[in-house]
């Protein structure tokens, strides 16, 4: 294999990652906070990738403009999801809301699903862009426009992300909330409140990695468990605890799959990832990037 | 001086297990109230349920003319009755004055948090050398101090402390008993759990003994302090024969 | 949280032989009606109420009795119908396939096993997810062309015979859940689903007991796999494997009542039926229409249909 190619599959690698680490970020942010393991968010993401697919084909919107609507959209969706579903499982302690809440949200991703499948038919979508085939050249590796702009906005999400998080008042609210919810109470700390819109973040963020998702491949309504497995993988990777450590962990999962399925084959890239996460489960469940936030 | 914070005929449980039966206390507008009793007792379960942590099965936990047993715990906040809870319960990965800011959350402490801390940190000047510092690095003595930094920056107008004394070096000890009675002094309404019944009962006005769940006495401090029982159960004395 | 009834409370002789009675009356029918209305249509939903009851069973004793919310249990149906299909396609008698699809699958599992029970609470969720996505996987992309009978199967194929086979493996599945529950393991693994480090605390070998459970319900969703292998036409070899599969389980059990042994079977009529029927009606709706369901019954009615039957009778009995 030449440099050249090899480089191109990195480069590849890391456009595919962002995408995995913004997914996994919003999945990382309810588990942190709510401490609840969402399995409809490969759902979030679908929907996030139709609602931009709909803005490009109903409004001739560019999708990376789209993202004005798509973000709001899927924000107040998260509020709704939290206020009819969620909150009623977020009181419940430990083992027990765990379990309720992946089988919650299991229901939820055959209501969703299906409802998507309802309004958009199970065709699959894709958003083609006038630049589509455009993009720079370096060095003999081509980088795609669209590619090239879903990692820039997803690099700068994900600093926003950590700016809100740790220097804003609201976000320090979250991550205390995250880190001992009765300590946050008794600081006067609304943690219900907290809970909504944190939730309703994680659903925004898998709306970006949606819009990216219908730009980069292409969108139907079955993606969403694949979607949701990938954001598995990689908060596995990063360690449960850490939600901005989702983004690095995505990156690396995307270079992982890139480069070895150059060397085993497509056949097994899927594969890959899901091996890595079992071994990482199993024998390392802190995850790879402890320390790291 | 009217009934500032009356709690009557508390019961609280976990689960089946009954902890409070029946409980009736009140606290005056600036005193400071001490809750003493052995290990078990329910003290910190009074306390918690009073901050709204846990809801009582019955009984009515009034602040004037507020109903505080029905609200949830940030709104308790809201109302000026701040918890600072046994084994502290800081954010340990955030910064200390990430902390004390946070301590500042509600809407009336929000505005004028930045004063507040200066206050805070005339008090604890040890808080204010390490503010960038993470919660977790520091010493348990510290620690202590910013638990109670942060609840100031609520403007208590009630402050509950659970344990403060737990764990710390006496000299630590007197250093917060110290401020406790100063915060008294500006206004703050204290009731105080403690271990440490001695230095309770001598600091405290009023005081309160809980046993099994169960209000078993009250006095005032000096009252309780030379009482027989008490200090034969509370303060180490051997009991007196004839 | 359900719980089993061990001793069995009986009022009069009346009693006593109610529930037998009720048990003898419904495998009656489902051995006569079908035969007797004779409609191809009516076999085959007879067939997959069957085989839902096999395969929501036989996830129940894993999830409702020992505890152990598995999100793999398609794998188990998966290797159980590949097995069973490549064996018999291959020359080897049905009967010797079927029992090697059961067995494989318990193979599979006890290999697994002992790693992934190391995992807790979601991690062992997300963890048997992953194993079953990865044999999905792995099967789509080494077979993926599609499986079909050859010309003097479909000749012989007799429909009656599949059903029967369905029918006799939820029989067994439901035998094997009363006799575990019946058996001297009953205590120790209804102990490690309600609290495994006090089980582990009063000498209950939990490790032992989450994989005899899970050696039963792997067996059983093998053989239903081989059911599944013996009665398609033809399928894709990795359609087996889908997560719909373990959904639906979920799905099943939950409505009827998870933990109770008629929660399967009464999940299994409601959930075929009703989507039949709304299949027939609503056709994108009626998934959502189970996911709402579903929903409700995790929040509101955890028991499931078997607990609303117990409140119901119960408060008819007040009067």
């Amino acid at each position: 294999m030449s440099i050249e190619s090899f480089l191109q599959t990195l480069v590849y690698g890391v456009f595919v990652g962002g995408i995995y680490g913004i997914a996994a970020m919003g999945l990382a942010l309810v588990f942190g906070v709510l401490k609840m393991l969402n399995i409809a968010h490969g759902e979030l993401v679908m929907l996030g990738g139709y609602a931009s697919f709909w803005a490009f084909s109903t409004l001739g919107m560019d999708p990376f403009a789209s993202l004005v609507i798509v973000i709001p959209a899927l924000f107040i969706v998260g509020l709704a999801l939290d206020r009819t579903v969620y909150r009623h499982i977020v009181r419940l302690l430990g083992e027990e809301k765990i379990k309720n809440s992946l089988l919650v949200s299991f229901g939820l991703t055959l209501v969703l699903q299906n409802l998507a499948q309802w309004l958009f038919t199970a065709d699959e979508r894709a958003i083609q862009v006038a630049y589509a085939g455009e993009g720079l050249n370096l060095m003999g590796v081509t980088m795609p426009y669209t590619r090239l702009g879903s990692l820039l906005i997803a690099l700068l999400v994900t600093l926003g992300l950590n700016y809100f998080l740790h220097h804003t008042y609201p976000g320090k609210a979250i991550l205390a909330t995250a880190e001992d919810f009765e300590a946050a109470e008794l600081a006067g700390i609304n943690i219900h409140r907290v809970y909504m819109m944190t939730f309703a973040l994680g659903a925004a963020l898998a709306s970006i990695a949606g819009t990216f998702v219908t730009v980069t491949y292409g969108l139907s309504p079955s993606i969403g468990i694949i979607w949701t497995l990938k954001a598995l993988i990689v908060i596995v990777l990063a360690g449960t605890g850490s939600i901005l450590g989702a983004f690095p962990a995505g990156i690396l999962l995307g270079i992982v799959e890139a480069v070895s399925g150059a060397f085993i084959g497509a056949t097994y890239r899927e594969v890959i990832g899901l091996v890595i996460f079992l071994l990482v489960l199993i024998l390392r469940p802190q995850g790879l990037f402890v320390g790291k936030n | 001086m009217g009934k500032f914070l009356g709690i009557n005929h508390l019961n609280a449980s976990y689960g089946d297990l009954q902890a409070l039966w029946g409980v009736s206390l009140k606290i005056n507008e600036g005193e400071i109230v001490a809750l003493i009793g052995p290990n078990g007792a329910g003290k910190t379960t009074l306390l918690r349920t009073i901050a709204g942590l846990h809801k009582p099965t019955s009984g009515t936990v009034q602040l004037g003319d507020t109903a505080l047993h029905a609200l949830p715990a940030y709104r308790i906040v809201e109302q000026g009755v701040i918890l600072v809870p046994e084994g502290r319960k800081l954010f340990g990965s955030l910064s200390v004055l990430d902390n004390l800011e946070l301590g500042a959350y509600t809407q009336r402490a929000r505005g004028v948090r930045f004063k507040t801390l200066q206050h805070v940190f005339e008090l604890f000047p040890l808080l204010a050398e390490r503010q960038k510092q993470r919660a977790n690095t520091m010493s348990g003595g510290q620690q202590q101090m910013l638990a109670i930094g942060r609840a100031l920056m609520g403007l208590p107008r009630l402050l509950m402390l659970d344990e403060p004394s737990l764990g710390l070096a006496p000299m630590l000890v007197q250093n917060i008993f110290e401020i406790i009675k100063l915060m008294n002094e500006r206004g703050v309404t204290i009731f105080l759990v403690e271990q440490n019944a001695r230095q309770a009962l001598e600091l405290a006005h009023r005081a309160y003994i809980l046993e099994q769940g169960k209000v078993v006495g009250t006095g005032t401090g000096r009252e309780l302090l030379h009482n027989n029982e008490v200090r034969q159960a509370y303060l180490g004395f051997a009991p007196t024969t004839g | 949280m359900q719980e089993i009834t061990l001793t069995q409370r009986t009022k009069n002789s009346f009693h006593r032989w109610l529930v037998p009675a009720w048990i003898i009356i419904l495998i009656l029918l489902a051995v006569f009606i079908p035969q007797q209305v004779d409609k191809q249509n009516v076999w085959n939903l007879f067939f997959l109420i069957c085989l839902h009851i096999s395969l929501a069973q036989s996830w129940n004793i894993l999830a409702g009795f020992a505890g152990q919310n598995s999100l793999g249990h398609a794998a188990f149906f998966g290797i159980g119908a590949w097995v069973t299909r490549t064996l018999w396609f291959h020359g080897t008698p049905f009967v010797l396939a079927f029992i090697s699809g059961g067995l494989a699958a318990v193979v599979f599992a006890m290999l697994i096993g002992a790693p992934t029970f190391r995992l807790r609470g979601a991690y062992f969720a997300i963890g048997t997810l992953g194993v079953a996505e990865v044999l999905r996987i792995t099967a789509s992309q080494n077979f993926p062309l599609i499986s079909t009978m050859s010309g003097s199967m479909i000749a012989t194929y007799n429909l009656s015979a599949r059903y029967y086979l369905a029918l006799g493996l939820a029989m067994a599945t439901t035998g094997a859940a009363y006799i575990l529950l019946r058996s001297p393991w009953s205590l120790g693994i209804l102990a490690v689903r309600e609290d495994e480090e006090a089980a582990q605390a009063t000498g209950v070998h939990v490790l032992r007991h989450k994989l005899l459970a899970l050696s039963l319900s792997s067996f059983f969703a093998g053989l239903a796999g081989g059911v599944f292998a013996f009665q398609q036409i033809s399928y894709y070899p990795s359609a087996p494997f889908s997560p719909l599969w373990t959904f639906d389980s979920l799905l099943i059990t939950f409505i009827g009542g998870l933990g109770t042994l008629a929660g399967p079977l009464i999940g299994a009529i409601f959930f075929v039926v009703v989507r039949e029927q709304l299949a027939v009606n609503l056709v994108e709706f009626h998934q959502v229409i189970f996911g709402i369901l579903f929903i409700l019954i995790v929040l509101v009615f955890p028991g499931g249909l078997v607990e609303a039957w117990e409140r119901i009778s119960k408060s008819f009995k007040r009067k």
